[in-house]
């Protein structure tokens, strides 16, 4: 319904907003971000969330791209290395939050440091090139190509393909089930036979792949591996998240409610921008919104409560 | 001869230098409704808790249908058809109730594709068992368990204990919190496990709700056995007591 009212709104402030190159635009970038928070959304469900998104959003293609330009190996296995890095930080992630029992802020923001120091210190702050040459590898992950005025990324396509296959999962499947159930009340959930741990460690692992698969995305869409890309980004997914209605506190959520958080955020900086408010007050919205959201749901709660 | 269900042995416990259990010793049969008695620190909800798997004792052993059986996790107790009901009945608030009766042994549909689960049976089963326990309301299976009151949770938790045919199933101090009415329903479902081939064992604070309902009474004080073979039909309330406080009845 936000969505809708702001779609509308910028559309008559600004025609330029619903112009064919503003959509394209717009559904460029969404993805990128949008794969982080799919997995996100899980893990939050889960009951824990993960900062370090935004670090091995960052890295993952400067691996991918720092063994290619070097000769070490072809692009594709730097595809696989890179993805295999990110299960090996999902996996650091949650054995350090589910064995150790240390909090998913404290290590994930450990985890966080730790990627983008090492970003940093193996390319001393210097992006590296990438190819615009014709790799099929490249063509699979973002390959471009029209319909009418539209320009479409393929990473448009697996964010949609993602989503339904994730919020299948989630709804239908006995894995969304044991990930409500770890959220909602982890003791319990255990006493049933539910693998809590093995349950929190695979979302934990997922978030970081996808976060790692967007990243490579990015690189391969602006042309350039930056060790400073995707900075603050955890932020800004989780607040995509939890706009869609997922609980901070785990037990709920749900991939379309997501979606939409995401839809609301991109197009709200999109359009904060074309109407000719500074870029800059982008985050008094951002903030705005999450504060009006969290305020509605309390109060449904209470209402609800009140009547039963 | 009654036909021997579980048997717990010797079964010692510490927690640190406190010592729960010491040499316990609990038998129930097939079809047997046991009430564990004892005042609180006693230590009843330990030596339960080591019968469902939710914690390891330090020495002594477990045997169902007499063979001797290890214990690890909750799970192992399930499949040997040892169900818990705690005082939190233990249900995810969050999720529907069908979707918590069939937690950790949800029914799957093919394709298979990722578990598909079979919401259609899930629901049906639920619709099922809350009638049979005696819910009256028509309360839709997809109803989160954040939307019920104490009893139905409780209904909600021993619905789950009699669908996967446990044969013994264990009540601690289910009746905490419920009203009167609620409480009531839990002893009536007691006393009728007996009939549906079910063996029980149930703790309670209330001695009045245990005479009511067991055909046997076991005493637990300090961690030690005190009794086990109390009829409760040929015994009264006074005695029990003096037995668990360990004093002498009071003129
Ligand atoms: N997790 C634990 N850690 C330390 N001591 C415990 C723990 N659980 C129980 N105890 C101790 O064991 C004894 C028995 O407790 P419990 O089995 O809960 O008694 P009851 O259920 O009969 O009231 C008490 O002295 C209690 O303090
Ligand atoms: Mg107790």
């Amino acid at each position: 319904m936000l969505l809708v009212v702001e779609i509308a709104a910028f559309s008559l402030r600004s025609p330029a907003f619903l112009s064919a190159g503003n959509i394209s635009n717009l559904l460029a970038f969404t993805p990128e971000l949008g794969m982080i928070t799919l997995g996100m959304t899980l893990l939050m469900t889960a009951g824990e969330f993960d900062l370090s998104v935004g670090s091995v959003f960052g890295f993952a293609p400067i691996i991918m791209w720092t063994l290619y330009n070097t000769h070490i190996a072809p692009l594709e296995v730097g595809f696989v290395v890179a993805l295999l890095f990110a299960v090996i930080v999902g996996l650091a992630n949650g054995w350090f939050v589910t064995y150790l029992k240390i909090p998913s802020f404290l290590v994930t923001l450990g985890m966080l440091l730790v990627v983008r120091g090492i970003a940093l210190y193996v390319t001393d702050g210097f992006p590296q090139r990438t190819w615009t040459a014709d790799a099929p590898l490249m063509k699979i992950v973002v390959g471009e190509f029209a319909i009418g005025d539209l320009y479409i990324y393929a990473s448009l396509l697996w964010f949609i393909l993602f989503a339904i296959i994730l919020g299948y999962v989630l709804t239908e499947s006995k894995a969304g089930n044991w990930i409500q159930a770890a959220g909602g009340n982890p003791e319990a959930a255990r006493a049933r036979g539910v693998r809590v741990t093995y349950t929190k460690i695979a979302l934990f692992i997922l978030t970081a792949v996808l976060s790692a698969y967007a990243g490579i995305t990015s690189s391969i869409r602006v042309s350039a591996a930056n060790p400073n890309s995707g900075t603050g980004y955890e932020l800004e997914v989780i607040a995509m998240v939890v706009i869609g209605g997922t609980a901070l506190t785990g037990g709920r959520g749900t991939i379309i409610g997501t979606v939409i958080g995401v839809l609301i955020l991109r197009t709200m900086r999109n359009g904060i921008v074309l109407i000719g408010v500074p870029g800059l007050a982008y985050n008094i919205f951002v903030g705005g919104i999450i504060l009006a959201m969290m305020a509605l749901h309390s109060w449904l709660e209470r209402r609800h409560h009140a009547g039963t | 001869m009654p036909e021997e269900l579980v048997r717990m042995d010797r079964i010692n416990k510490f927690f640190g230098r406190v010592q729960a259990l010491n040499d316990v010793t609990l038998s129930v049969n097939r079809n047997e409704i046991v009430g564990l008695l004892g005042d609180n620190g006693a230590g009843k909800s330990t030596l339960i808790k080591i019968l469902s798997g939710a914690l390891p004792a330090d020495s002594g052993d477990i045997f169902v249908h007499g063979n001797r059986v290890k214990i690890r996790n909750t799970t192992d107790a399930m499949a040997l058809g040892i169900e818990t009901i705690y005082q939190d009945s233990a249900l995810i608030s969050q999720l529907s109730i069908a979707r918590n009766l069939f937690l950790g042994r949800e029914p799957l549909k093919s394709p298979r594709f990722f578990d598909r689960l079979d919401q259609d049976t899930m629901n049906e089963v639920a619709r099922k068992l809350l009638k049979q326990v005696g819910i009256k309301k028509e309360i839709p299976p997809t109803t989160p368990i954040s939307a019920l009151s104490g009893g139905e949770r409780q209904a909600v938790a021993i619905a789950r204990a009699m669908h996967f045919e446990s044969e013994l199933i264990i009540l601690d101090e289910p009746t905490n919190n419920l009203g009167v009415e609620e409480t009531q329903g839990v002893l009536r479902f007691v006393r009728g496990a007996r009939d549906s081939g079910h063996s029980c064992i149930l703790i309670a604070h209330n001695i009045y709700h245990v005479f009511q309902v067991v055909d046997r009474i076991i005493v637990l004080r300090r961690g030690k056995t005190v009794a086990d073979d109390i009829d409760p039909k040929r015994t009264t309330i006074e005695a029990v007591e003096s037995i668990i406080t360990g004093m002498p009845i009071s003129a």
